[in-house]
């Protein structure tokens, strides 16, 4: 061999030529490699598409929570300033004018107050004015046309085509509102709302001096618009002139932590996406260079440089991981195009299915670049493959010298999952916390292979069966897999645990905002005399009276003694002076509802008579006026000092609809107090609610109503609709978790055929190679099942507390049927994986399989 | 004109907003406190009302407008003290509740300011005019030498003409029906003027204030 040349240029178009030939050894191979790529880039083009669509689709709901990209509202008329200000901001306008006033139902004859809002634009830009009929949301605006609340109407029996007047003009109604975006706020819930056009307000004679009018002003810009940094800009002019602004983001923080959660899920679905995709794509490449070894030895012999070599596979990985990024990525999008219609029927929310090219290329270029990186490192050795390795037809693999080129890989698969978890947390911290997570998880999975490798070599007795001991040796003899099963099957069941228990937990806080039986509707200033026949007029109207306080309005006199000038004077005392200012709207019960949580000190129900009071303090309101438990307050009940003491201290979800109160006294010393009462009831239905309305009202005139029913129809829809994306995107991704898992073990066919097809000749029975097969299995998918399940439990926990800031209450029942199940699927598939060689005379798998 | 709902930043702010823990807003207030201790024989006006007579917003009681006229009193020498029974929020129905627990101290001159909340929800005039109606009698029957007044109310423009003439009626009908000493306008020269309100638009600055306090000076001195 003298004369090869061994500073020959590299030939390019040989080496490529190479890389096929070499793939056409085995096609059906080669199948199953690419298709564990395939379902791994499946996976995370078809999350990826769903994430897109349904953000965008959340995001779309979002907005009607206002109606428009950006308000800006204030109670009177803007001055010149504000106006050149309120013209110079570019985009689509509308303008409305809302008021309270007493309107009059011409034909019934009955007068009602509500909130009156004139206007003018196409607002709203987010959904619409939903009317019966249809047309009359955008047609009302052509003449004198007014549209009403459902509600209303019915309570008045109102058709389409009456007449009601609304200062000294008269409307005709024009259609009946049955949902408008942007009506979250409080205010509208106060009276029902009535849209008249802006043209018309003039002729109502109700603008004038003493009139109490609020101003918006909706904008809609264009795609891509930054309205952060136009709201940044104005905020100050608008603050001066006492006018606020309110963008979609805005809204979104304020109604809640749903949508915070949910962005967070979506970007841990989508960076699990990832890491299913690379064990998908990274268990075939390392199982299939691996069995090329015995091909590049032969290479070497003949001649072929190391890095020549390198280059072949090279060559050839990165075209098997074009070829099954591509088909990963159609697979992916037709499921996702598929999914939502099969589904359709169970599905209660629609979710759009436009192709999404941007996860598409991510899809593919992702898949390119995993199958290269983690075909780097079993690459890296083909350089050190010396020729002699065919002779010596050594399984073991080549001794790794110390390389610097694997340190190297290893620090470009860090970087690359790094840049990863970036480019979906968007902060470094986060990023880095979630590569370290991975490499502890990956390592603690190695760690226990390498040890379950170790044990079990020691372990095994002679006294055994034969069966029991060739299914355990198979764990640490030449050829094992029990690293990368133990890895790959772990790392998915971690994965698949992990979405799941955060699944649950975020799915427990979505429903805690949003579920069934929750109120809707508040009745207040309701008298002492009225409580019980109110109360019985509610259930007889079949309603729920789901709550009915008291409530006492008192004033704060001393914190321990001091008083408010000693606050005021002394900053160390830690009273916040307001405290003595506000006027406290304070409860009696014997019992703590299901909202609150006693954090110290012990909950008091009956007061004694003739000592002090055992009040209990809401957290925040006992850091405010720096109390403890055991310390004293004096509060002014309507001129009557009242001694109290802290007797506890609670944590109060303020999340829910339902009256919460800083300060609760015991039974036993407020009752003759004097007080209001407030009902909190459950409306199922606009005409429920608007004959219980009528009924309240006609026997008790004073009792005034909030209606929340059509504010909380929006707000409800969308809770909803997050709480179904979160259970489909999780269920998805467990379902292709599972799939990649499949993939990953089903790559490991190829392993045992040898020796199964020698173990047959050597007239072993088909049962007895079973069992061998069975218990292999068996004990990898417990053991890295396990392992996986405790990881995904310490992750979950760690997750729910540093990453969703919530409290971790997880039921493990189910992680414990998915220890089962994972365990059975790995068996059952390895059991698949030598049917083939049970099934077939051991002389025509050994030649097909050379 | 006064706050409408007092009570929504209670039950429902709570509700929508986690962080605002209730934060109720400020409000000097409600109460007898000025009572305690007369023991010379100086004699009590008690001041019934809602957050205008609290004094909702201002940063000390003695600055709605019960306080001015304390200060109105004091600097005229006459033997007065005012109590401030204001409560934000207060409704016609609450005061006809609320009154018996005022009823327990003895007072000389009764100032009646109910109403606007009433006017402000839209509630129906006749059981307003009801309410109040109640009020008076139960308080010339607890104290059938004290003598009256009548604080008049108007509701803001928006609301409609017919509305609001027949509110503004109430006021002057229930006055010399019960032969009371009428205010007819309490917020005369305040109501709608911007800068005499605080940012809500209905309650008095401190400003506006002096010139309600003037309005009710105006009627009370001739009864002192």
């Amino acid at each position: 061999m003298d004369n090869v040349n061994y500073n020959r240029k590299i030939n390019f178009g040989w080496l490529f030529k190479m890389a096929v030939r070499d793939s056409r050894r085995n096609r059906a191979r080669l199948l199953l490699f690419i298709s564990s790529i395939v379902f791994g880039i499946a996976a995370l083009v078809a999350i990826y598409s769903f994430k897109y669509n349904i953000q965008n689709d959340i995001n779309g709901q979002a907005a009607t929570l206002i109606g428009a990209d950006l308000s800006i509202t204030g109670n009177k008329e803007p001055g010149k300033k504000l106006q050149t200000l309120l013209d110079s901001i570019g985009g689509e306008r509308s303008e409305e004018r809302s008021f309270a006033s007493m309107i009059y139902f011409t034909r019934t004859q009955g007068t009602r107050l509500v909130n009156i809002k004139a206007l003018k634009g196409a607002f709203p830009y987010y959904g619409s004015l939903e009317t019966t009929p249809l047309k009359a949301g955008t047609g009302f605006k052509s003449g004198k046309y007014a549209l009403v609340d459902k509600t209303l109407m019915l309570q008045f029996t109102a058709k389409v085509g009456d007449s009601i007047k609304v200062g000294n003009a008269t409307f005709v109604i024009a259609g009946i509102l049955n949902k408008a975006p942007g009506q979250t706020g409080l205010s509208s819930g106060i009276a029902p709302i009535v849209y008249i056009p802006f043209q018309y307000l003039a002729d109502t004679k109700l603008i004038g001096t003493g009139s109490r009018i609020n101003f918006a002003y909706y904008y809609k810009f264009p795609q891509g618009y930054n309205i952060e940094k136009l709201v940044k800009k104005i905020d100050p002019a608008l603050d001066k002139a006492e006018y606020g602004s309110d963008t979609v983001e805005n809204r979104k923080e304020n109604t809640g932590r749903s949508f915070g959660d949910l962005s967070r899920f979506l970007s841990l679905v989508a960076f699990i996406a990832l890491l299913l995709g690379c064990v998908g794509v990274a268990s075939a490449i390392n199982i299939y260079i691996r069995e090329k070894i015995a091909s590049i030895a032969i290479m070497r012999c003949m001649g072929v440089k190391a890095s020549e070599a390198f280059l072949i596979y090279l060559i050839q990985i990165t075209g098997i991981g074009l070829i099954g990024s591509v088909a990963g990525a159609i697979l992916g999008t037709s499921v996702q195009h598929l999914l939502p219609y099969v589904l359709k029927d169970f599905l209660p929310i629609t979710i759009s299915v436009s192709i999404s090219w941007m996860a598409i290329w991510q899809g593919i270029g992702l898949g390119i670049i995993i199958s290269v990186l983690f075909a780097l490192l079993p690459l890296i050795n083909i350089r050190n493959i010396s020729p002699l390795n065919t002779l010596r037809m050594s399984f073991e693999e080549t001794t790794t010298k110390r390389d610097p080129f694997r340190w190297l890989v290893y620090l470009l698969v860090v970087g690359f999952i790094t840049g990863f978890s970036y480019l979906q947390l968007g902060d470094w911290l986060g990023a880095g916390v979630f590569t370290v997570g991975i490499l502890v998880a990956f390592l603690i999975l190695t760690a226990i292979a390498w040890l379950l490798i170790r044990f079990t070599r020691l372990l095994i007795m002679s006294s055994w069966s034969y069966i029991l001991r060739q299914g355990f040796a198979n764990l640490y003899r030449p050829n094992n897999q029990t690293i990368i099963l133990t890895v790959s099957i772990g790392l998915s069941t971690a994965f698949i645990c992990t979405l799941f228990l955060i699944q649950q937990l975020l799915i427990s806080q979505v429903s805690l905002s949003s579920s069934g039986n929750q109120s809707n509707m508040i009745l207040f200033d309701i008298q002492t005399s009225q409580e019980k026949p109110l109360a019985e007029l509610t259930r007889k109207q079949g309603l729920p009276v789901l709550s009915q306080v008291p409530i006492i309005t008192m004033r704060l006199d001393k914190v321990n003694g001091k008083t408010a000038a000693d606050a005021k004077k002394d900053s160390t005392l830690h009273i916040s002076p307001r405290a003595f200012a506000w006027e406290y709207r304070v409860t009696y019960r014997d019992s703590l509802t299901n909202s609150e949580q006693i954090t110290s000190g012990k909950f008091i129900g009956k007061a004694a008579p003739g000592r002090d009071i055992p009040v209990s303090a809401e957290e925040r309101f006992a850091n405010r006026i720096n109390v403890k438990v055991g310390d004293k307050l004096v509060f002014n009940v309507q001129g009557i000092m009242m001694n109290a003491y802290v007797s506890s201290i609670r944590k109060v979800n303020w999340n829910k609809i339902q009256t919460n109160f800083q300060v609760v006294f015991p039974a036993g010393v407020l009752e003759d107090a004097p007080q209001f009462h407030v009902l909190l009831t459950h409306v199922p239905s606009q005409p429920v609610s608007a004959a219980y309305q009528q009924a309240v009202v006609k026997q008790f005139p004073n009792i005034s109503i909030i209606d929340l029913g059509l504010v909380l129809t929006v707000l409800d829809e969308l809770l909803d609709k997050i709480g179904y994306v979160i259970k489909f995107m999780s269920g998805f991704s467990i379902v292709t978790g599972i799939i990649v898992l499949i993939s990953s073990v089903r790559i490991s066919k190829y392993q045992r055929i040898k020796e199964s097809v020698l173990l047959r000749t050597m007239g072993a029975s088909r049962r007895q190679i079973f069992s061998i097969t069975a218990l292999e299995y068996l004990f990898l998918g417990t053991l890295s099942a396990s392992t996986g399940i405790v990881i995904a439990i310490g992750s979950s926990w760690l997750l729910a507390k540093y990453r969703f800031d919530m409290p971790y209450h997880v039921n493990l029942w189910p992680v414990a049927a998915m220890f089962f199940a994972i365990t059975a699927l790995t068996v059952i598939i390895g059991l698949l994986n030598s049917r083939g060689i049970l099934n077939k005379p051991p002389l025509e798998v050994l030649r097909s399989n050379a | 004109m006064k706050h409408p709902l007092k009570i929504i930043p209670v039950l429902a702010l709570t509700v929508f907003l986690a962080a605002c823990g209730g934060d109720k807003k400020p409000a000097e207030s409600d109460s007898t406190s000025t009572a305690a201790g007369n023991a010379q024989p100086k004699k009590t006006i008690l001041f019934f009302g809602d957050s205008l007579t609290a004094g909702y917003g201002l940063d000390d009681a003695t600055e709605a407008f019960p306080g001015v006229v304390q200060a109105k009193i004091d600097s005229a020498k006459l033997p007065y003290t005012i109590v401030n029974g204001g409560l934000s929020g207060e409704t016609s129905a609450g005061g006809r509740s609320r009154i018996d627990w005022l009823l327990k101290q003895p007072f000389d001159i009764f100032v009646l300011e109910l109403g606007a909340n009433d006017g402000l929800r839209g509630l129906p005039v006749a059981s307003t005019a009801e309410n109040l109606q109640a009020i008076i009698d139960k308080v010339k029957t607890k104290y059938p030498q004290a003598k009256l007044v009548m604080l008049g109310m108007q509701v803001p423009t928006n609301m409609g003409a017919t509305y609001s003439s027949d509110f503004k009626n109430i006021f002057p009908t229930l006055a010399t029906k019960n032969n009371m000493t009428l205010v007819p306008f309490l917020l005369q020269g305040v109501g709608g003027v911007r800068k005499l309100n605080q940012a809500d638009g209905i309650h008095p600055t401190e400003e506006g204030a002096k010139i309600v306090a003037a309005n009710v000076w105006a009627e009370l001195k001739g009864i002192l």
